[in-house]
């Protein structure tokens, strides 16, 4: 398509944006909106379905609604975790309509309303099946735990899930290794598993011949199978089909290197830069652990790129990997890409390592010389990783760069240094037509919600600002 | 955009949850039809079309059970009260040859619904029992009932007591059931041979 430069003043109209990207940006929205839309309808199918075989029986006395008030919150938990399930289960339609950050913030959401849903199914079970027999909650407790089928089970799965929940809480906040969290997390498998059989022996659920037993079933095999396949099978076969080996290792900045992988066919994969992976680098020390980083340049010709500083323990091994490492990976996934720009104006701001994908976006982006602008952000100049490429790009095609470097004001929170904010910057400084751009930004949670916050207040639309955080 | 989605999927999961209701309570005028049949005498156990979700009058029994954790599984039903429907009991002289007649149970609440029975005996042999109500919290209750209520007829019929295995699978049914049964039993001044024994936890 044809696409004049802009001069860069914030006065002209907005540009012209190409109808096939409104297309996709609108397609994009409906998909996110179906999907909101069916997690709500499969909940309210859970809870109707629950009311026509039981709103006869259920609410007449103390006891019995008790029961029934724990008998939907354990159908509503239920349901609230298998959508959990699937919100990290890699689906592609999910990838693609909120890329995988925002399906795991969406996944996380939704922990400790679950936990909250299965915990109060299990105190009102024990009140009302203990009301209904006349016997106190402990001994409701004890009768339920001794005499009934796979309630030990069920039990085991509670707790299972407790764990889960709090070890992540406490995880985010306090930088568990990320091994660690993973190893509990894995665990929420198992809690789903230990509270099936209850589900099947003493639950309405999959009583023979219902409504209710179509529906769970189907939900059920719907996760275990986009799990088993998008999350074990896929990568699997990928990482088969394309056998990746490390073919290069060079610096790019104090205590970080870019690795180039290059594999079999790499060209029927369908990527885009600012795309990620999960690496696993064949290596004795490595194999073990897997690693996300976003591409840091644009894939071509055979050829996948990615800048890794050495930030934990596990990432600084990876600065020493070695040529003809082989390695498994997972993916592409992310919408950190050029398929969800809305306009023909970019500004990419990165900080720190985040400026790997940004790399690769001002690589692979079409824009017309004039039409982009970059800003890096660092504490220190020797951090501004990627600076020698990212500047040659810049130069290449046309784009603005901005460096920013030195510490944070203390009295406030700004993603610019001290100097730049006191003066009163904002990112409406740096690129004037910030209101018909696409933000594209990357780097850690708090620095970022600063740059997106001053982007919304600039006016650009929730649509044009894409987000990926660089640590897990 | 998104509020759109919000309105749309609050709205159409009002309409679900309505149709779900109604269903449910439309089903319940049905199966208050079914419970007729259940509370009828000539109902030959295990016919298979017992147990179907309660009238909602006929389940009143608990509610009244908070009572700090006596352990006994049997509740007092004030609207069953023991004793003799027909028929009549034995005066004194011999064991069980002159106990005839159709006695009814307590309901037994259990945690799945309440249970109640009425027994047949005709010249000291039990020849009946009739389930008037079953474990019908919910579909799957009413399946284990439908299920276990002939086995256990049998067994009772069998064993001419109600020291009787209970059912594996279908404990709390069991358990209210054998219970109503001993009530009705007691009611009819009917004595076994073995001392009776609530089978315990299966």
């Amino acid at each position: 398509m044809a696409i004049q430069p802009f001069p860069r003043t914030g006065a002209r109209p907005a540009p012209r944006v190409g109808p096939d990207r409104v297309l996709a940006s609108r397609r994009r929205l409906l998909r996110r909106d179906s999907l909101l839309i069916a997690s709500w309808v499969s909940v309210a199918i859970v809870i109707a379905l629950f009311l026509a075989d039981d709103v006869a029986a259920g609410f007449v006395s103390v006891g019995q609604t008790l029961t029934s008030l724990g008998i939907a919150a354990g159908l509503v938990g239920t349901d609230l975790l298998l959508v959990m399930l699937l919100l990290t289960a890699r689906l592609p339609v999910i990838d693609r309509a909120y890329g995988h950050d925002r399906a795991v913030a969406l996944h996380r959401k939704l922990g400790k309303p679950v936990l909250y849903l299965l915990l109060s199914h299990t105190g009102l079970l024990i009140a009302g099946y203990g009301m209904t027999e006349g016997i106190n909650p402990v001994s409701e407790v004890l009768t339920l735990f001794l005499t009934v089928p796979d309630m030990p089970l069920a039990f085991m799965g509670l707790g299972l899930l407790l764990a889960v929940v709090v070890t992540s809480v406490v995880a985010v906040q306090r930088r568990f290794p990320y091994e660690a969290w993973l190893g509990i997390h894995l665990l929420a498998y198992l809690a789903v598993l230990a509270a099936l059989p209850h589900q099947f022996s003493n639950g309405a659920v999959f009583a023979p011949g219902t409504w209710q037993r179509l529906y769970w079933l189907v939900f059920y095999l719907a996760v275990t199978g986009s799990i088993l396949v998008f999350r074990i099978a896929v990568p699997l076969a990928r990482s088969a089909r394309y056998r990746l080996v490390v073919s290069g290792v060079r610096r790019a900045g104090t205590d970080a290197v870019t690795i180039t992988m290059s594999g079999a066919g790499l060209e029927s994969l369908s990527v885009h830069a600012g795309q990620f992976f999960q690496w696993r680098f064949l290596s004795a020390d490595l194999w073990w652990h897997a690693h996300p980083f976003s591409l840091s340049a644009a894939p071509s010709a055979g050829v996948l790129e990615i800048t890794v500083r050495g930030l934990g323990s596990g990432t600084r091994k990876l600065l020493t990997v070695r040529p003809g490492t082989k390695v498994v990976v997972e993916g592409p996934y992310g919408i950190f890409s050029k398929t969800v720009r809305t306009s023909e104006r970019l500004v990419m701001v990165g900080a720190g390592i985040g400026v790997a994908p940004i790399r690769s976006l001002l690589e692979e982006a079409d824009f017309a010389p004039g039409d982009a602008t970059v800003i890096l952000r660092a504490g220190r100049v020797e951090e501004l990783y990627l600076l020698a490429e990212i500047d040659e790009l810049c130069r290449s095609r046309g784009a603005y760069l901005y460096l920013e470097t030195g510490p944070r004001p203390s009295d406030r929170a700004h993603w610019l240094p001290a100097a730049s904010a006191d003066r009163g910057f904002s990112l409406l400084s740096y690129a004037p037509a910030l209101a018909s751009s696409d933000a594209y930004v990357c780097g850690p949670v708090q620095w970022s919600a600063q740059v997106m916050a001053q982007a919304r207040a600039a006016g650009v639309p929730a649509e044009a600002i894409h987000h990926e955080r660089f640590s897990w | 955009m998104r509020a759109r989605a919000v309105i749309i999927a609050s709205a159409a999961s009002a309409g679900i949850i309505l149709l779900g209701w109604q269903a449910g309570t439309g089903a319940d005028q049905v199966h208050v039809g079914a419970a007729a049949v259940v509370g009828s005498p000539s109902l030959p156990g295990g016919s298979g079309n017992t147990g179907s979700a309660g009238s909602s009058g006929s389940s009143g029994s608990s509610g009244n059970a908070d009572d700090g954790g006596s352990g006994a599984p049997e509740t007092a039903a004030p609207s069953a009260a023991p004793g003799p429907t027909t028929g009549s009991a034995a005066s004194g002289q011999g064991v069980n040859a002159a106990v005839s007649g159709t006695f009814k149970g307590t309901s037994a609440s259990t945690r799945y619904g309440a249970v109640q029975v009425q027994v047949t005996i005709a010249a000291g042999t039990i020849k009946d029992v009739t389930a008037l109500q079953l474990t019908d919290r919910d579909q799957r209750s009413a399946q284990i009932s439908n299920y276990a209520a002939p086995v256990l007829r049998s067994q009772v019929l069998a064993a001419q007591s109600a020291a009787v295995q209970s059912i594996s699978g279908a404990t709390a049914t069991s358990e209210g059931y054998l219970t109503s049964l001993q009530a009705a039993l007691d009611a009819a001044h009917f004595q076994t041979d073995q001392s009776f024994s609530l089978n315990s936890r299966g």
